[in-house]
């Protein structure tokens, strides 16, 4: 077992993990935080995706371990208080979603995409989104989510 | 606003006090028979609590896994159906089969357990191809059904179609594959299951479509009745038609629970989806068009092939007949139909339904097979359609075999997507292609869908009124992304005219209301439950209505969620608030209400346009457009993202999905994300357009005809029509799906090498 | 993922420590590649040992004629780099073409070049510049450090500390991304440096990354994508599966080398 100790969603915690606790695991089994949702086992699809030290991973490919002393943030700390996250508001907006299976990991990765770019073009916002699949929406909204957050965050 | 905010539930979110974890054991191999199973290393392995088997779950009196509907063919034979078990018993008859369940402290011993359980197989030959199982010979996917035949499906009249050929000017035959498929919505399969002792009560968490068939299902096959099992079902992530029937992890997890006395979790992987949810499409269907002289279609003939996979699945034989069926005369006025089906068994994942089951596949034959006979025999594939569409004179038109449409103006929709795709303008763009070296087709497809063809004939909904005046609104169909919440709410607001904000909408909540009603499939969503929304608005009007009258002391008019009468007015939900709840602890304006909605054919007309790399085989989308007939539309936004969806997923299926199987081992080669091709973000090129052509139907209350299909079946046409118009003039005859760059490439290669 | 016991080394000299005691522990740098295995359970090492935070690992370093990169390295560093923009473009181009962005903010060159996938991107650079690999015992030339699919001159135990890339006089990478994985179906890196022009292939040798000596002769003879007209890739070494023939990917590897060679000429 190994201790280890990080911030998560600007709160410090601490947990005793094995070598092989995959962090994911440890965010959705042990802290519950269920928004960052598992969809593969070979780490393509992006569901996993959070902020760890400013950037965007997957949490599926990575030991809790690795963690240590790391700064954290999931889908449940992006809003600040009530007031949305403006890619989040992009969302809801444009209609980014449908069953909300990949939103989270895509909401992750197009913040990675807007703090890279802050003005990304269509080609840039694909090739951002090129870790994270969606079955539903065929991209289109959320494209424009994104590029509606692009917009919101210049206000 | 929760999903955004990571605050959805969808089944592997839930957690119970206690609970223990389940891992299950699969096949490995795709026929085998099991000779020997043996346990208890698994069973002494640190945290192990149970390793359940065929024995456990015969003990516990589970029958056969439910194969669809009950089929007879036209000499009054049955489907064969063979036993289908929640574990495999003597025989494994597809790799991914479940074969153990094991349930330990914590997911990881579930696990590591699966690995020490010793599994004796004696291995035999396999058949994956539907040619291969139906051949003289073949090896036997179960030993009582020979020739591996489940089935022939015969629709219209075959005569009637001889004798069209018989005098036909000419003919064309296409035969186009839709290729096996994994639906993979992005949630894995997940449940938790408890079981209360007391009460004698379950609770079970798991991914549906709609409780209602998948209690029945759960009676059906653990013997337990439905009453007893809560099915709690908040968030879903995706389901596409496969998740709308249980699977065998569901009942295990209920057998442990009650077994063992404490919750049982089982969070599937990615790869027990590739393996073990139910598969789609995975059938060929060959089309025969008979023409006069004019181009007038005689008569289509249909002959086709079905792969079912190891076992009748829920919905699997639906989709080669029904389905295949009532839409097999597509947009067009055919005075005779035959349509032929072989449902064949193969070492296979079973299929079931997949976003359409059969319609798109079928709107994708239809529309090929129009193109090719009008390049066949020198028509104008525009004017042949023209000559041949059922015009909006003849509504509502009885086709020859098949159903009524009510309503639909296809020449209108085409002339509209001509229009908004600039098909006119297509040869200056192939020539401005050709001169960067690139090959240009333009494709086009005017698809016809039936929708809204549910197990139940009606759908119900129920208010219940707060005492704080809020309404919540209840049906049974379970939400996956279909944005139900916003569209039922929207509808019955509407109706009543009140603020959004006052109802709430709760999908399956068999608590708080008994209702019977249709799960999401088949698109009918919108139109049944839409429907049955505005039916429960006008009877709470008119349940209020005499007691506003009695409050307002004459008889009250309504409008804009207010009664008035002789200059007094009052809120209803003002008037909800002022009532009190009888003795049942019933408000006075509870309410229940239903709506019958027959069939409905949603249509359009889809454009593609396409670019292609000769040097590596890419295909680029440069431009796609979308004209749908989907009637009255409820939500534009949310229509428009599930026609964004089906067209990717179309997409998907033309340029890459494959479940590809090995010939000879049966083994399932492309069971990960790293070889089986999604569609990603960089799926379109170019731009989308979607406009609306609304021919609103009369049948139901909403005038609408459902949305969830139509972005496939337009899109595998139009956008395989496109590439065929890319690549004809350099000789080649056919294309099979999946096109991937290295299909193509070889293609043009191979047409090159024959010409020179 | 079987048990293990994970280990951080706070130096070379403890990470050489933890491998030389435990002989079934694992290197772990980003982990992009070995966590998957490890979940996948093709790998049941004892012991893990993270090297990510060695501060010897870490760091580019540019020279008149070389451009030295720490294994840490993330692919992001080495994509937005100034400096590596600016010496070497189609490395920091290259790096921008692994993956997505979660894989190249976690995974690192050296653990890239260690795994030696047969359809990774790095190995085609590493190879065409003639880099040199710097490891904890001594340097290896690249044309002596791939040895076949996954396989490579490391001996156990040995950590790869840095990689020297001798700055080109121009330089570009073509890429093919397999259409469900991502990775390279085919990528060809042309280099044209001191020591003339090098072709590598990566994505579609059955041997792993190789040079393509027939196309480096014609190149060397004129740099210009016409030079390559009728070449051909012997696909009789080419990776043949479910995906793509020997000869596809041998046509694909002489279409990326083409691109490339554009991409430089203009
Ligand atoms: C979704 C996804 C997509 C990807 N796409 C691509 C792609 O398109 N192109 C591509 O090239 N790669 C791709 N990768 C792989 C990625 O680039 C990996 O980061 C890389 O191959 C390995 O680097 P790592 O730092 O993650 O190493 P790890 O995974 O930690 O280690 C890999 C191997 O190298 C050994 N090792 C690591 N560091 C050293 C060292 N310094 N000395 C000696 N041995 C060492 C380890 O023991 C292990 O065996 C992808 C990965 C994922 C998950
Ligand atoms: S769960 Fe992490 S990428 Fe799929
Ligand atoms: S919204 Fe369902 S997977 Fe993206």
């Amino acid at each position: 077992m190994t201790k280890i100790a990080f911030t998560i969603n600007g709160k410090q915690v601490s947990s005793d993990v094995e070598g092989r606790t995959l962090l994911v695991d440890l965010i959705r089994d042990e802290l519950k935080l269920t928004g960052t949702h598992v969809g593969c086992d070979t780490s393509q699809c992006g569901c996993c995706t959070i902020q760890l030290d400013g950037d965007m991973v997957k949490s599926c490919a990575m030991l809790a371990a690795q963690a240590d002393g790391a700064n954290i943030v999931t889908i449940e700390g992006l809003a600040d208080g009530d007031k949305l996250h403006a890619v989040q508001q992009a969302f809801t907006e444009c209609h980014g979603l449908q069953c909300g299976f990949c939103t989270p990991g895509m909401i992750m990765a197009s913040v990675g995409i807007l703090k890279a770019n802050p003005n990304p073009s269509d080609e840039e916002i694909v090739k951002g989104l090129e870790g994270n699949l969606c079955r539903c929406t065929g991209y289109v909204n959320i494209i424009k989510s994104v590029k509606r957050a692009a917009e919101l965050m210049k206000v | 606003m929760r999903l955004i905010q990571g605050h959805g539930r969808y089944a592997s979110d839930w957690n119970m006090a206690g609970q223990l974890f389940a891992a299950v054991l699969r096949s490995p191999h795709a026929a085998a028979r099991i000779v020997r199973i043996d346990t208890a290393a698994a069973l002494n392995a640190p945290g192990v609590r149970a390793v359940l088997t065929h024995a456990d779950a015969e003990q516990a009196g589970f029958k056969s896994i439910v194969g669809g509907v009950a089929l007879k063919d036209r000499n009054g034979q049955p489907m064969k159906k063979p036993h289908y078990p929640v574990l495999a018993k003597d025989q494994v008859a597809y790799v991914g089969q479940a074969v153990a369940f094991v349930v330990a402290e914590s997911a990881t011993a579930a696990q590591d357990a699966t690995e020490l359980i010793e599994v004796e197989y004696e291995e035999q030959p396999a058949v994956v191809e539907f040619a291969d199982a139906v051949a003289p010979g073949a090896p036997r996917v179960h030993q009582d059904i020979e020739g591996n035949v489940a089935y022939v499906h015969e629709h219209g009249d075959a005569a009637a179609v001889e004798a069209a050929f018989a005098r036909a000017h000419r003919t064309t035959r296409l035969k186009v594959d839709s290729q096996r498929l994994v639906c993979n919505p992005m949630e894995p399969r997940a449940c938790l299951a408890a079981f209360d002792a007391a009460t004698g009560r379950y609770t079970l968490h798991a991914p549906s479509q709609g409780l209602i068939g998948a209690r029945t299902h759960i009676e059906q096959i653990t013997g337990l009745p439905a009453k007893d099992v809560d099915l709690i079902v908040e968030d879903v992530g995706g389901s596409f038609g496969i998740r709308g029937t249980p699977y065998p992890e569901y009942f295990m997890a209920m057998l442990a629970a009650r077994t063992l006395g404490k919750p049982v979790k089982w969070v599937g992987s990615r790869s027990d989806t590739f393996l073990s949810d139910y598969h789609g499409r995975a059938l060929a269907l060959c089309g025969e068009v008979a023409l006069d002289e004019t181009g007038r279609f005689l008569a289509f003939r249909w002959t086709d092939e079905i792969n079912l996979g190891a076992y009748a699945g829920p919905f699997g034989a639906f989709i080669g007949t029904q389905n295949v069926s009532i839409t097999s005369h597509g947009v067009y006025a055919v005075p005779a139909v035959y349509v032929r089906s072989t449902l064949a068994y193969t070492n296979t994942t079973p299929i079931s339904a997949y976003r359409g089951a059969g319609r798109p596949d079928i709107a994708y034959a239809i529309e090929r097979l129009v193109d090719q006979a009008a390049f066949e025999h020198g028509f104008d594939p525009l004017e042949l359609r023209r000559r041949n569409f059922i015009t909006p004179a003849q509504m509502p038109f009885k086709t020859a075999t098949g159903p009524t449409y009510d309503s639909g103006d296809f020449p209108a929709v085409m002339e509209h997507a001509l229009k908004a795709s600039d098909w006119a303008g297509f040869p200056a763009r192939r020539k401005e292609s050709e001169a960067r070296g690139r090959l240009r087709g333009i494709g086009l497809a005017s698809y016809l869908e039936a929708a809204g063809a549910g197990t139940f004939n009606k759908d119900q909904t129920a208010a219940r009124v707060g005492d704080d005046g809020r309404i919540t609104i209840f049906c049974m169909a379970g939400g996956s992304g279909q944005g139900h919440e916003t569209t039922f709410v929207g509808v019955f607001a509407d109706e009543l005219g009140v603020e959004q904000g006052v109802i709430e909408y709760r999908a399956s909540d068999l608590a708080a209301a008994d209702l019977i009603g249709n799960g999401t499939g088949g698109s009918r969503t919108a139109a049944g439950q839409g429907s049955a929304f505005k039916a429960l608005a006008r009877a709470l009007i008119e349940k209020a209505r005499p007691l506003a009258s009695a409050l307002l002391g004459g008889e009250a008019d309504y409008a804009d969620g207010r009664f008035s009468a002789g200059g007094k007015s009052v809120g209803l939900i003002d008037l909800a608030r002022k009532m009190a709840r009888g003795a049942d602890g019933r408000h006075p304006l509870d309410c229940e209400a239903e709506a019958s909605s027959p069939a409905t054919f949603p249509n359009g007309c889809h454009v593609a346009e396409v670019e292609i790399d000769p040097d590596t085989g890419v295909t680029d989308i440069i431009r796609y457009t979308s004209i749908d007939d989907l009637g009255n539309v409820l939500q534009p936004m949310l229509v428009e993202g599930q026609v964004h969806g089906g067209v990717a997923q179309g997409w998907g299926q033309v340029f890459g999905e494959h479940a590809v199987y090995d010939r000879e081992s049966g083994q399932f080669l492309t069971a990960s994300f790293m070889d089986y091709a999604m569609p990603r973000a960089d799926w379109l090129k170019g731009t989308f357009t979607r406009e609306s052509h609304p021919v609103p139907t009369a049948t139901n209350l909403m005038g609408a005809k459902g949305v969830g299909e139509s972005g496939c079946s337009g899109s595998l046409p139009a956008l395989m029509n496109a590439l065929m118009s890319a690549v004809r003039p350099l000789g080649v005859k056919d294309l099979q799906m999946p096109v991937t760059p290295v299909v193509m490439w070889r293609t043009l290669n191979q047409t090159a090498r024959k010409a020179a | 993922m079987y048990a293990f016991e994970y280990l951080r080394a706070g130096s070379l000299a403890e990470a050489g420590d933890l491998l030389s005691k435990n002989p079934e522990a694992k290197i772990l740098a980003g982990g992009q590649t070995f966590i998957p295995t490890l979940k996948a359970r093709l790998a049941q090492p004892t012991h893990v040992v993270d090297v990510a935070r060695i501060k010897d690992l870490a760091g580019i370093t540019v020279t008149a004629d070389a451009v030295t990169i720490g294994a840490m390295t993330r692919h992001v560093e080495v994509g937005n780099s100034a400096e590596v923009r600016k010496a070497i473009p189609a490395l920091a181009a290259l790096a921008l073409e692994i993956g997505d962005q979660q894989v190249r903010n976690r995974g690192t060159l050296g653990g890239s070049v260690a795994n030696n996938d047969p359809a990774a991107d790095y190995p085609s650079a590493v190879l065409a510049l003639g880099a040199t690999i710097i490891t904890t015992s001594r340097e290896i030339a690249a044309d002596d450090f791939f040895q076949g699919m996954f396989a490579t001159a490391l001996a156990e135990g040995e950590i790869i500390k840095a990689i020297r890339f001798p700055i080109p006089k121009r330089a570009a990478y073509s890429k093919f991304h397999h259409p469900a994985s991502g990775y390279a179906m085919a990528g060809a890196f042309v280099a044209d440096t001191a020591k003339g022009v090098r072709v590598a292939i990566t994505g579609a040798g059955a041997s792993g990354v190789f040079r393509w000596s027939d196309a480096e002769a014609a190149l060397a003879k004129s740099f210009a994508a016409a030079a390559l007209a009728g070449l051909k890739v012997d696909d009789s070494n080419c990776i043949a599966d479910l995906h793509a023939g020997s000869d596809y990917r041998a046509h694909l590897a002489a279409v990326m080398t083409k691109r490339a060679v554009q991409k430089i000429t203009g």
